[in-house]
């Protein structure tokens, strides 16, 4: 019967969601790149010469455009660009998802503990937060990577991870601020409940939908970061990602003889991280209670 | 004096409690304007005891019901369950004084949280004081949703508070209250969100309770009506102040105070 509740719950949300045309572009939008990064997994398997990274086709010694054998022509070794865009697609996937997840669960945590604990503690993670927000992120990683060398995608992950929880642990602690007089925090207080509980168990709920919210603007501030830094030179080498095709074309000088090289990922990103808005402002739309109100009453 | 050692000891005591809330001036200034809550007021109430405690808003009824389950410490005074002053108690004892003294809260749509499940909610109360084990829980549960009425309970037990309406949610609060068979209840306006009818079966139910289970209840409450029907005493506080405090006949049919003669003549229709 609770399992029913939640999914009813769900299709209600499902329903206002994809009737939302941004939730529509979106969704049609991140279905395409879904497919393309699982994609890039079985092209390799077809030829060997096709590996993003390591294939390279013996006939072809410079870049060549669009044909028959490669949909989106090579580059100047005679790597396949179709399925480096592919490849591109996973490693914005992980990049963004792993990313705000790891900010999301540092930033929810953090702003339910600061909001509901307040005073002292309140004062000081908070101030953390200040000084951690007016950071630019790029920057802070372009210094860190000129200091120890070329990072691990990981790395550079968690690193985007660490300067994009603020903002969050600001949203969720204001809401935590709100929950945390309402009478059924105290009547689980009365009940004998610990903090942690109250946590856990009471606060958490009410504040996780906003939290899903939040992250998925946090997946396009993280593909914009690690492309902008791929792009700048400072990405992982060892990884094929959209950032990366940028520079590799921009380094080999083929900036503006090959546009099938050029256009092709800087398009992605920009689709990839509008699709991921438009999931959210649909969201958006999901959680506003006035919204939620009208539909209930129906 | 003599009088006090005949009586058995009272389960609740305040004793010459107040509460003061203070605001600082601005952020630079040192000085800082207080609102006395609560002054200097002393109540006892007795084991299957339901004591009423009537006056308008703003008059320290709530405060007065919050530090009784110390969801808040009083400024001055002391608090005594059972004859023990509690002061500053923390960790297993604070535990065990939850036990033994519960709340319903005056509106059933905010005190429930909207996330759980009716059994969850009535659940928690013996999950955290380490009561019985899952199945012994369980029919706990199932006896005290009988008991509030909320019948049959295999049908209530998977719901959902948005599911129920408010006299059914008020009922669940009142079984998470009484799941842990405490020895005093605080009730805060528990009816004041509902209407007249609903009210009623609410007040039979608290009585049935008191019964069954010899609680005692301090009910708040601004309708001096509801305080006739249910409570065998009352006290009169105004700002603060408690001005009267008898049995409840005695203080509707002869007031004493200025203030209670007002409050009484405020009620049309009350006739005696």
């Amino acid at each position: 019967m609770s399992q029913n509740q939640h999914i009813e719950r769900f299709q209600k949300g499902w329903k206002i969601f994809i009737k939302n045309p941004l939730g529509k572009t979106g969704v049609t939008l991140l279905l395409i790149f879904m497919l393309m990064a699982i994609a890039s997994f079985f092209i390799p398997l077809i030829d060997p010469m096709y590996d993003p990274m390591t294939g390279i086709d013996p006939l072809i010694k410079t870049s060549t455009g669009p044909s028959m054998q490669h949909f989106l022509g090579t580059d100047n070794v005679g790597r396949d660009l179709f399925a480096q865009l592919m490849e591109g697609a996973k490693i914005a996937f992980i990049v963004g998802l792993s990313s705000a997840f790891i900010s999301i669960v540092m930033g929810t945590v953090i702003g339910m503990i600061s909001g509901y604990a307040g005073g002292m503690t309140d004062i000081i993670l908070m101030r953390m937060a200040d000084i951690i927000m007016i950071m630019p992120s790029l920057v802070i990683l372009l210094i860190l990577a000129s200091l120890f060398g070329q990072f691990n995608i990981w790395i550079i992950v968690f690193i985007i991870a660490i300067m994009r929880w603020p903002a969050v642990s600001r949203i969720i602690r204001s809401q935590t601020l709100s929950l945390k007089s309402r009478p059924f925090i105290e009547a689980s207080r009365v009940a004998g409940a610990s903090n942690i509980r109250i946590i856990f168990r009471h606060i958490m709920p009410n504040v996780l939908p906003l939290a899903f919210l939040y992250m998925t603007f946090r997946v396009t501030s993280a593909i914009l970061v690690e492309a902008a830094l791929s792009f700048l030179g400072f990405g992982d080498p060892s990884q094929v990602s959209w950032g990366m095709m940028l520079q590799w074309v921009w380094k080999s000088g083929y900036m503006f003889q090959a546009p099938y090289w050029m256009i092709p990922p800087g398009l992605c990103i920009s689709l990839l991280t509008l699709s991921f808005y438009m999931l959210g402002r649909a969201m958006d739309e999901v959680l506003d209670p006035r919204l939620r109100k009208e539909e209930e009453e129906r | 004096m003599e009088d006090k050692e005949k009586r058995p000891i009272p389960v609740m005591e305040l004793k010459g409690v107040t509460k003061e809330y203070c605001l600082r001036d601005s952020f630079f200034s040192r000085g800082s304007t207080c609102v006395i809550a609560m002054n200097n007021v002393n109540l006892a109430i007795q084991k299957g005891e339901i004591f009423g405690l009537v006056g308008q808003s703003g008059s320290g009824k709530t405060t007065t019901g919050r530090l009784m389950v110390k969801l808040e410490n009083p400024s001055k005074g002391v608090i005594k369950l059972n004859g023990e002053p509690l002061s500053n108690i923390q960790g297993k004892a604070l535990k065990s004084y939850r036990s033994k003294v519960q709340m319903i809260f005056q509106d059933p749509y905010q005190s429930l949280n909207p996330h759980l499940s009716i059994s969850e909610t009535i659940l928690e109360p013996l999950i955290v004081n380490k009561i019985g084990d899952a199945h012994s829980r369980e029919q706990k549960v199932i006896n005290t949703l009988d008991i509030v009425g909320l019948a049959p309970a295999r049908e209530y037990y998977n719901r959902y508070p948005h599911q129920l309406s408010g006299g059914q949610r008020q009922r669940v609060a009142i079984a998470r209250a009484i799941v842990l068979d405490p020895e005093f209840i605080v009730a805060d306006e528990p009816t004041s969100m509902l209407d007249a009818t609903i009210a009623i079966q609410l007040f039979k139910l608290l009585k049935q309770i008191r019964k069954k289970y010899n609680m005692a209840f301090l009910f708040i409450t601004h309708n001096l009506a509801a305080a006739k029907y249910l409570c065998d005493r009352i006290a009169v506080i105004h700002n603060g102040v408690i001005v009267e405090t008898g049995s409840t006949n005695v203080v509707i049919r002869y007031p004493q105070h200025p203030y209670t003669k007002k409050l009484i003549e405020t009620h049309p229709g009350f006739n005696f």
